[in-house]
């Protein structure tokens, strides 16, 4: 056991058990163990565990309400009591079933990394417990709902959430093993069956989330806890496969079959229409998703890659969205002209291209911070000039509205589809078409990442002068990424205005630029997959939580701070950006004027 | 004639103005480089704080009498966003420190939204735009030139104030024990560490006098248009940023001429450039960018210093 | 303090608090609540409402928000649809096209949801109008004033209606201009007026069509210019004005900048009126800057008489919400209440399904009704045939009546 372990489980045992009173003592003494009482645990941690198991489950089957709540039930049967009927539990308490029974079973058996996986697990039930404890007390109108009120009792939540910690703390007291490392290789067939799999279930999951507690609104009052409930118990069940090492094991799996996997999760992705997500609100709220997503990739390669820092990048979005909109025979359009789709995105790319361009060119005498301001005051630019209707092109406050839907034919975009007996939603073909495009500005970005100019890029944003001395030429170089940044934001523009039917300049404002750079930051900077990621969550997540829609942008402020200063990388880090973002105390040394332009990353 | 004047006076009112929100900036910026986003939304938690001490903690009695009212405003204003600014500093710059350069921008900006939410959800009636009191002399003189320059009291008390803020600040900096500890730090960190000063104290005290000046600038504002809303820190603090770059960064007689100018380009920019007022912020962001890319150390700044 | 303490003071203080929220709940023995007395056996029918909740609109939009809610409740409370309960069910489009278009999908989607009240803004309709058009959904309009909406893009030449679902209660901006152009010029002889405005598309219609009236009447327009929506510097613009000598001002956009602009015109010298549309009557005008004797125009009689405005206004302050009802939440009540309204004489005994979609769209269409507003009916396009305006003016701080007119075009 080595002392790094021994830190990290004294600093989560902190976090996630208040009940601790007396100070670790010194780590010499106890590597790998909890110090005070929990080092009396450490013995019984197996006892524990299985003890912590049994009480989740007895959690889950006592009743969780003391009453039906005045907005419904919650959960649904919400006062069943112990054992009344045994497979009765649905809704979260059965996800604590399975925790509680997925924690006993390890903790009974001689599993690698033991301790690790169980704590994972009761990490999980002890989430969705405070979860859900919290949401019926404050519904419930106090503690009456989940303790005894009026003669009928409900503990269900106090005894899952005693478990949940018991499964904790007995875990963590057991010593928390290193994550162990699996090198199985299988023949390739069984490799592909087993990704194929994975995947399948990759794409189940996703629509089960987007679908977890139904559309929400005022007949289905929980349907944002639900959500959040289900996160919680994914999150505890990720927690606890991560730390049996399959999650990198798969992984590896996967990078060794490269192309096989990309084509799978392509087609994982567009069967989603075909499962329980496949309903015309989704497909809208996807298609939205692979505009931004498209979008955010364009602005990965300028800040992920080129390390130009763009707070205007909305803006080529809406320059493609107005190209697109003027030549889409939209009646409020001054250029009165239809031109085919695919033909208004090559037109939409090339113009957001060639603005991109000229808003990258002051990046040839302005760096750092200094050419985000600039930026932002292109963006700001282009917000008023779109406002007041320059030059007739963009509508002005009334906008361009009544952009006709993309048509194959007489098959236009926004309708339905039956594929025999399979009936699918409206707006299905706008999420095969974004889906595809997403592709394929993935495979844009990953070519371009590995090929010289991305490398050329990479050099830039590492140290310019650096670079600008083995011989690239920054200044075109660092033009090129703001025009093919552009251009992708341009192509998604063109998709944005038939798919919306209307472009109006406030759809393209500061906000939204600082949303799209949220979306590559969270996702992950200067990766392939963490903007497409971002983009999702920062989409899915209001989507899913709209009752407390007044608190959306607060929450998103408070996330930015949150993000910076716990995982500045971003959900899946960029390998070679993860040795960048570390903390170096030397960095300060490095903030003499001399050295300033090499430090924006 | 007598319009040319006019704009004139409107752009100086103005400008002193974004000159006081801009002190904050370049101040900031001179000792740790950082574009420190929030600041506008610093300047309109100010005028909040003022409005609210006014509304809930003041007899009316003692409202009603503006040369009471006008200093406890300025007070209240100055202290809360003083500290909103020193708090935004201890828990969401200090840890990011020694970070890459983005991570604090990008904090900033998070800030930024969240304050201005937070106002927005917390404060009775801030969805909306709030009526703040007039705390000075109404009314106007009249310069008698062709029309009539009018010229409002409020107005000048902006531009007194702000210049004699900056003027005193100037002379805090260049006279003052702590100020030379400023000086020393924004040049260089570790040597001013090894001389015995503490640069997180500095850092602290240049967040706080920012957020003070920009408290004063809120309650100003708001006793000069009489009314706040959420969204005026953002715009104004932009257009403090470009004034702060416009006179040479980290430096504060820069930043009261690059305000000054501000005011005047969008005063002079809105009566006679095409497209006319709804244009007026276009010039100024034309102007930002022209300056970044012929000038970009600004008017006053040591070409050595350009950090761009 | 040593650690044990504190752990021991926490300790007692949750016990504390334990035991004085121990019981404590807010159970309710009535059935699926709200319904009150009512039947409402045969479930839930959902109105659906759009606008911005978050954001720098969202003062607007709660304030329709809570109208609207209004509106349900009352009717939950008189039984109006015998043997279902409404709900309301409020989704944010924060302002922008494609948000507003995944809310109304996400209605259109919930087979309960009836109709939907909403947009604010004329450019979210045009996303939300045609889904919900798709499906059959009523969506009334309190807000939207773009001519587009209901008569097709050549309004001006060929109006044709391109949704037959999209109704509203707002009056456009063809008829709240002129009728303020006649006042000014016939009325108050004012000849030589100022117009302003603020961008967005209710100002700047408003602004145009009133521009365009006066100038027929005889009227000299001696400066057109545009202010930002969040500005509240005007000194710049004053000065401009100033140089024309106009004897009266007319703004097209909303209280926040008409107030303000109003006091700094004074303080510039310029003791001429203001007058502007809907959106600046509100309570906080003359509080923010606005004068004795400023003029605005707003939709229907009076409230104080029409006893259905005065209802209005009343059980609003009787709800207690905790934002007023801001410009258009009298509109939006009537927009609500003719939902329910044609909802009642749809259903009637029967139950409601996807096939009484056509018959709910008719009785819209047919709707009579006296609401806070005026009565309320539709033309062939969907607009109101309301064309009863008010001129007010600013007496003691607040907006008084002055006349009540009909618009007839010039």
């Amino acid at each position: 056991m080595s002392e790094v372990t021994s830190e990290s489980a004294s600093t989560t045992e902190t976090a996630e058990a208040p009940v601790r009173t007396v100070p670790a003592a010194p780590p010499a003494r106890h590597t790998g163990r909890l110090a005070g009482p929990l080092n009396a645990l450490a013995p019984h941690a197996k006892i524990g565990m299985v003890v912590g198991g049994v009480l989740s489950i007895v959690g889950a089957y006592l009743a969780w309400s003391t009453f039906v709540l005045n907005e419904g039930a919650y959960p649904e049967r919400a006062t069943l009591t112990m054992f009344v009927e045994p497979f009765g539990v649905t809704g979260f308490r059965l996800h604590i079933t399975l925790l509680g029974l997925a924690t006993i079973v390890v903790a009974l058996l001689r599993v690698p990394a033991k301790h690790r996986i169980v704590r994972g697990l009761g990490v999980g039930v002890t989430a969705v417990a405070v979860l859900n404890g919290l949401w019926i007390t404050v519904e419930g109108g106090g503690l009456g709902a989940i303790t005894a009120s009026d003669g009928t009792v409900a503990f269900g939540s106090i005894v899952a959430l005693v478990g949940g910690l018991v499964t904790v703390l007995s875990a963590t007291a057991g010593g928390l093993e290193d994550k162990p490392v699996w090198e199985w290789k299988l023949a390739w067939w069984v490799e592909w069956i087993l990704l194929l799999v994975v995947f399948v279930l990759i794409l189940l999951l996703v629509a089960e989330v987007l679908t977890s507690g139904g559309q929400g609104g005022v007949v289905n009052p929980y349907a944002g806890v639900v959500f959040l409930s289900l996160l919680a118990a994914l999150a505890g069940a990720f927690a606890a496969l991560n730390a049996s090492g399959l999650l990198t094991w798969v992984g590896e799996v996967s990078e060794r079959h490269r192309v096989f996997s990309v084509v799978v999760l392509l087609l994982c992705a567009l069967a989603l229409p075909f499962t329980g997500a496949g309903t015309e609100y989704w497909m809208t709220v996807a298609s939205n998703i692979g505009v931004y997503a498209a979008t955010a990739i364009g602005l990965n390669i300028v800040v992920g890659l080129a390390g130009l820092l763009d707070l205007g990048y909305v803006a080529f979005l809406g320059i493609g969205a107005f190209v697109a909109a003027n030549l889409s025979g939209a009646a409020a359009s001054v250029i009165g002209i239809h031109v085919p789709f695919l033909l208004v995105m090559v037109i939409s790319a090339v113009v957001a291209g060639i603005f991109g361009a000229i808003v990258g060119s002051p990046t040839l005498r302005v760096r750092g911070d200094y050419l985000a301001i600039v930026t932002l005051a292109f963006g700001e630019i282009f917000v008023r000039s779109a406002q007041n209707n320059i030059a007739g092109l963009t509508g002005g406050a009334n906008a361009i509205p009544n952009i006709p839907q993309v048509a194959l034919g007489s098959f236009q975009f926004n309708q339905s589809i039956s594929l025999g007996p399979i009936q699918l939603p409206g707006g299905v073909m706008y999420y095969v078409a974004i889906v595809l495009l997403v592709a394929a500005v993935m495979l844009v970005f990953g070519n371009l990442k590995n090929s010289r100019l991305g490398r050329a890029w990479i050099a830039i944003r590492e140290d310019e002068d650096a670079a600008a001395a083995m011989g690239i030429r920054t200044g075109p170089i660092k033009i090129l990424a703001f025009l093919i940044g552009a251009m992708l934001a341009g192509f998604a523009g063109a998709f944005f205005a038939h798919k919306t039917a209307v472009v109006a300049y406030d759809s393209f404002r500061f906000l939204e630029s600082v949303t799209l750079l949220a979306a590559v930051i969270l996702g992950g900077m200067g990766t392939i997959p963490g903007a497409v990621l971002g983009a999702s969550i920062l989409f899915v997540l209001p989507e899913k939580l709209r009752e407390f829609a007044d608190y959306r942008l607060l929450l998103f402020g408070l996330a930015l701070v949150l993000i910076m200063r716990f995982r500045p990388q971003g959900i899946i880090a960029d390998k070679h950006r993860k040795a960048e973002l570390a903390e170096d105390p030397e960095d300060a040394a490095k903030e003499a004027p001399g050295a300033l332009p090499t430090e924006v990353k | 004639m007598s319009i040319f004047l006019s704009q004139i006076a409107n752009g100086l009112m103005f400008g002193s103005l974004i000159a006081l929100i801009a002190i904050g900036y370049t101040m900031v910026y001179g000792i740790i480089t950082l574009i420190n986003f929030a600041h506008g939304e610093i300047f309109m938690v100010g005028a909040y704080g003022g409005l609210a001490t006014l509304t809930y903690w003041v007899p009316t009695a003692v409202v009603a009498r503006w040369y009471f009212a006008l200093p406890i405003a300025l007070v209240a204003g100055a202290l809360v966003s003083m500290l909103v600014a020193v708090a935004m500093e201890r828990f969401a710059y200090r840890p990011l420190r020694n970070a890459p350069r983005l991570a604090p921008l990008i904090t900033a900006l998070g800030v930024s939204v969240a304050l201005q939410e937070a106002v927005r959800v917390f404060y009775p009636g801030a969805t909306a735009a709030i009526p703040f009191p007039p705390l000075f002399i109404q009314g106007a003189f009249v310069i008698p030139i062709g029309d009539g320059v009018v010229i409002r009291y409020t107005g000048i008390l902006l531009i007194v104030v702000s210049l004699g803020l900056a003027f005193g600040l100037e002379r805090f900096v260049e006279r003052t024990r702590l100020g030379r500890a400023m000086r020393a730090t924004s040049q260089d960190r570790d040597t001013a560490r090894l001389m015995g000063i503490d640069p997180d104290r500095v850092i602290v005290l240049t967040f706080a006098i920012g957020g003070a000046l920009a408290g004063v600038a809120g309650v100003l504002y708001g006793s000069y248009l009489n009314n706040i809303n959420i969204d005026m820190g953002f715009q104004n603090g932009i257009f403090a940023f470009t004034a702060a770059v416009l006179g040479g960064i980290g430096n504060i007689r820069g930043a009261v001429v690059g305000g000054l100018v501000i005011g005047l380009v969008r005063a002079l920019g809105g009566q006679y450039l095409p497209g006319g007022t709804a244009y007026d912020y276009v010039w100024i962001f034309v102007v930002l960018i022209i300056v970044l890319v012929f000038r970009p150390q600004g008017f006053f700044g040591e070409s050595e210093r350009v950090r761009a | 303090m040593s650690r044990t303490r504190k752990v021991a003071t926490t300790a007692a203080l949750l016990a504390g608090v334990l035991a004085l929220s121990a019981c404590s709940t807010n159970r309710e023995e009535a059935s699926s609540g709200g319904g009150g007395s009512c039947d409402t056996s045969k479930g839930t029918l959902v109105v659906g409402f759009v606008a911005p909740l978050s954001g720098s609109l969202s003062a607007l939009g709660l304030g329709m928000k809570n109208s609207t809610d209004l509106a349900v409740n009352q009717a939950n409370q008189a039984c109006k649809v015998p043997g279902y309960r409404l709900a309301l069910q409020a989704e944010d489009d924060q302002a922008t096209a494609q948000i507003a278009g995944q809310a109304a999908t996400k209605l259109a989607s919930d087979p309960n949801v009836v109709g939907v009240i909403g947009t604010l803004n004329s450019s979210t309709a045009q996303t939300v109008a045609p889904i919900l058009a798709q499906k059959k959904i009523v969506e009334i309009s309190p807000a939207n004033t773009n001519p587009a909406l209901t008569q097709g893009d050549n309004y001006a030449t060929a109006p044709a209606r391109p949704n037959a679902t999209y109704f509203r209660t707002a009056t456009t901006d063809a008829i709240q201009g002129p009728f303020a152009a006649q006042f000014l010029v016939q009325k108050q002889g004012k000849k030589n007026i100022a117009v302003i405005d603020d961008g967005k598309t209710y100002g700047a219609g408003l602004a145009d069509q009133f521009a365009a009236e006066a100038q027929k009447l005889g009227a000299t327009i001696a400066a057109r210019l545009k202010v930002g929506e969040k500005d509240t510097d005007f000194s710049g613009v004053i000065t401009q004005i100033r140089g024309a000598n106009p004897d009266a001002v007319y703004y097209g956009g909303e209280y926040p900048v008409a107030g303000p602009l109003s006091k700094q015109l004074a303080d510039a010298g310029l003791n001429i009126p203001l007058m502007g549309g809907d959106g600046i009557v509100d309570s906080t005008y003359a509080q923010l800057g606005g004068r004795e004797g400023d003029f605005a125009t707003n939709v229907g009689a009076p409230p104080e008489q029409q006893p259905s405005a005065k209802a209005f206004i009343d059980a609003y302050a009787a709800a207690g919400y905790s934002e007023p009802y801001s410009a258009y939440g009298a509109l939006t009540y009537d927009a609500a209440n003719v939902l329910i309204d044609g909802l009642s004489k749809t259903v009637g005994n029967g139950t409601f399904s996807d096939a009484s979609r056509d018959g709910l769209i008719s009785a819209v269409q047919a709707t009579n009704l006296q609401g806070a507003t005026g009565a309320i009916s539709f033309d062939q396009f969907g607009d109101t045939t309301n064309k009863v305006l008010t001129v007010y003016t600013v007496q003691g701080g607040k907006f008084t009546p002055l006349e009540t007119g009909t618009y007839a075009a010039s």
